[in-house]
């Protein structure tokens, strides 16, 4: 049992490391990059991996190890965010609805419902085209989706810890619904939730980049793998290296980010 | 004959669930009253209506009918902010009264108005060290726990304590000092208490009147000697048969 905890806790801080060493080479991305991932070179098009660019340049003789590195911060800092964002809207919600019930869960529990209904990349692409595309747009378009599995899950997590005799010794001090969910369903519900957010990093990577790739988000000359993937895709005969390398950064990253997730709540199923 | 005022008082109290197709009556027509200084010990089986009435008085729950006295004026339909300030629930789960995330004193200090010296001089009237007040419930036994929750309903400066079946969880020698410490704080602090257990033995020790409830009806309601021993009821009869069978 205990070796079985250590194992898990093993995996845990392999899978925390990557995704640090990921975050931070995304932070580094201007030190790190050799080359200027904006400055196109008309005598280095679509030149093979090499000493000088690592991973070869794409079809305006841009290097592309620099612009996965630029890419990275976009795609790692926008996933994050967004995250963070729908994370804090949806368990906010979802504590009001569970702590409060009554007309607000059933209005605000029936628009989750109604925005589950959709698949989250049919709705996504329609109000991205609405928006007219952009980072800000393709974000707004899979945030209107995601806060809903977090007001679902705090929600859930609030209706239990809710019934505790703590909460009622709490009323009975007086203290305001909005004490009692700041100060003690908050604390108790955080670590399921942000285990599921970290859950959710990968599946958003996916949204993004896929919006992007379908020039929904970002726009170009703006460093992006999706985008990055969506432009080379129609010379990847002559370079696969300016779609393979983006490809696999955005691979490599959404996995680290779902074994992360995976290994964190295995690891708390087993504390 | 008793001269003491009644401090608390339920007139013809009735509480209905609905239990999928069903309707169940938790309480019909219940009626209580509860003298300053008085412990009222609730008995009854499982389902029959203890924990209802507690959840009522404490305003948990409303009546469906009948109405709640504090002091001879109505509090019905109050809600619980408002009956704190004058009544107080020590818990049967005496870990999960407490934030697990939260130290004692934190939990102790969410009382309006409390200050490190009351909590110091509570908790001490209470047995317990002042150590325990930086640690988790998790880091107490259930004796001490229940013993913090005591301290804490003493800290608001309530008149009337409820305690659901506060001892059920705890082994006989923490029942004991439990029950001893209820004693000495109601002498004390001339504190009313209901106490609502499904332990017969214990009520009659420590209660100076008892209400029995059966199927959410009173049975039988009287001073603890009279109905010890000379129970009318048939249900308290049975009640009473049990207690002496197991002694």
């Amino acid at each position: 049992m205990k070796s079985k905890k250590l194992k898990l806790k093993r995996k845990v801080i392999i899978a925390a490391m990557i995704a640090i060493i990921l975050i931070v080479v995304a932070l580094l991305a201007e030190v790190i990059a050799p080359n200027d991932p904006y400055a196109t070179n008309a005598t280095m098009i679509r030149k093979a991996p090499s000493a000088e660019y690592l991973f070869g340049t794409d079809n305006l003789g841009r290097c592309v190890f620099s612009r996965v590195l630029y890419g990275a911060r976009t795609t790692i800092s926008s996933t994050v965010f967004l995250v963070a964002i729908s994370f804090f809207i949806g368990t906010l919600i979802g504590m009001i609805c569970g702590y409060y019930g009554g007309i607000v869960d059933e209005v605000l529990m029936r628009v989750a419902d109604l925005t589950l209904a959709f698949p989250q990349m049919v709705v996504a692409i329609a109000v991205a085209g609405l928006l007219d595309g952009g980072l800000g747009g393709a974000m707004i378009a899979l945030g209107i989706t995601m806060w809903t599995s977090f007001a679902r899950l705090a929600r859930s997590h609030t209706l239990t810890v809710k019934q505790m005799p703590f909460i009622t010794a709490s009323r009975l001090a007086g203290k305001s619904g909005a004490y009692i969910i700041i100060r003690h369903i908050l604390p108790n519900i955080l670590e399921p939730v942000l285990i599921s957010a970290l859950t959710q990093i990968g599946t958003t990577m996916i949204g993004i980049s896929g919006l992007s790739f379908l020039g929904l988000g970002v726009v170009a000359p703006k460093a992006e793998w999706g985008s990055m993937i969506s432009e080379a895709r129609a010379y990847i005969q002559i370079a696969p290296w300016a779609v393979l390398y983006p490809a696999a950064a955005t691979i490599i990253t959404i996995v680290v980010f779902n074994y992360l997730g995976d290994a964190v709540l295995e690891y708390r199923d087993n504390a | 004959m008793d001269n003491r005022e009644d401090i608390l008082s339920g007139l013809q109290i009735s509480k209905k669930y609905n239990a999928n197709t069903r309707e169940v009556e938790a309480l019909s027509d219940v009626s209580f009253s509860l003298k300053k200084g008085e412990i009222l010990g609730i008995v009854g089986e499982s389902g029959s209506g203890k924990s209802t009435l507690l959840k009522i008085i404490s305003g948990i729950e409303k009546p469906d009918k009948g109405d709640l006295l504090y002091k001879g004026e109505s509090y019905k339909g109050a809600g619980i902010v408002k009956t704190g300030k004058f009544l107080q629930m020590i818990f049967q789960d005496a870990y999960g009264s407490f934030d697990p995330r939260m130290t004692m004193r934190k939990s102790l200090m969410e009382i309006s108005g409390a200050t490190e010296k009351e909590i110091l001089e509570i908790t001490g009237k209470t047995g317990l060290n002042k150590e325990l007040l930086d640690k988790k419930p998790s880091r107490l036994s259930g004796g001490q726990c229940q013993r913090m929750s005591i301290a804490r309903a003493l800290l608001s400066h309530a008149d009337i304590l409820l305690c659901d079946e506060i001892t059920s969880a705890l082994d006989v020698s923490t029942q004991a000092q439990v029950v001893k410490l209820l004693e000495e704080l109601k002498k004390k602090n001339d504190l009313s208490i209901i106490f609502v257990s499904h332990d017969l033995a214990l009520v009659s020790t420590l209660c100076d009147r008892i209400m029995v409830l059966k199927n959410g009806v009173c049975v039988e309601e009287g001073e603890t000697s009279k109905i010890i021993s000379n129970p009318k009821d048939a249900y308290t009869k049975l009640l009473l048969s049990s207690v002496i069978t197991v002694n």
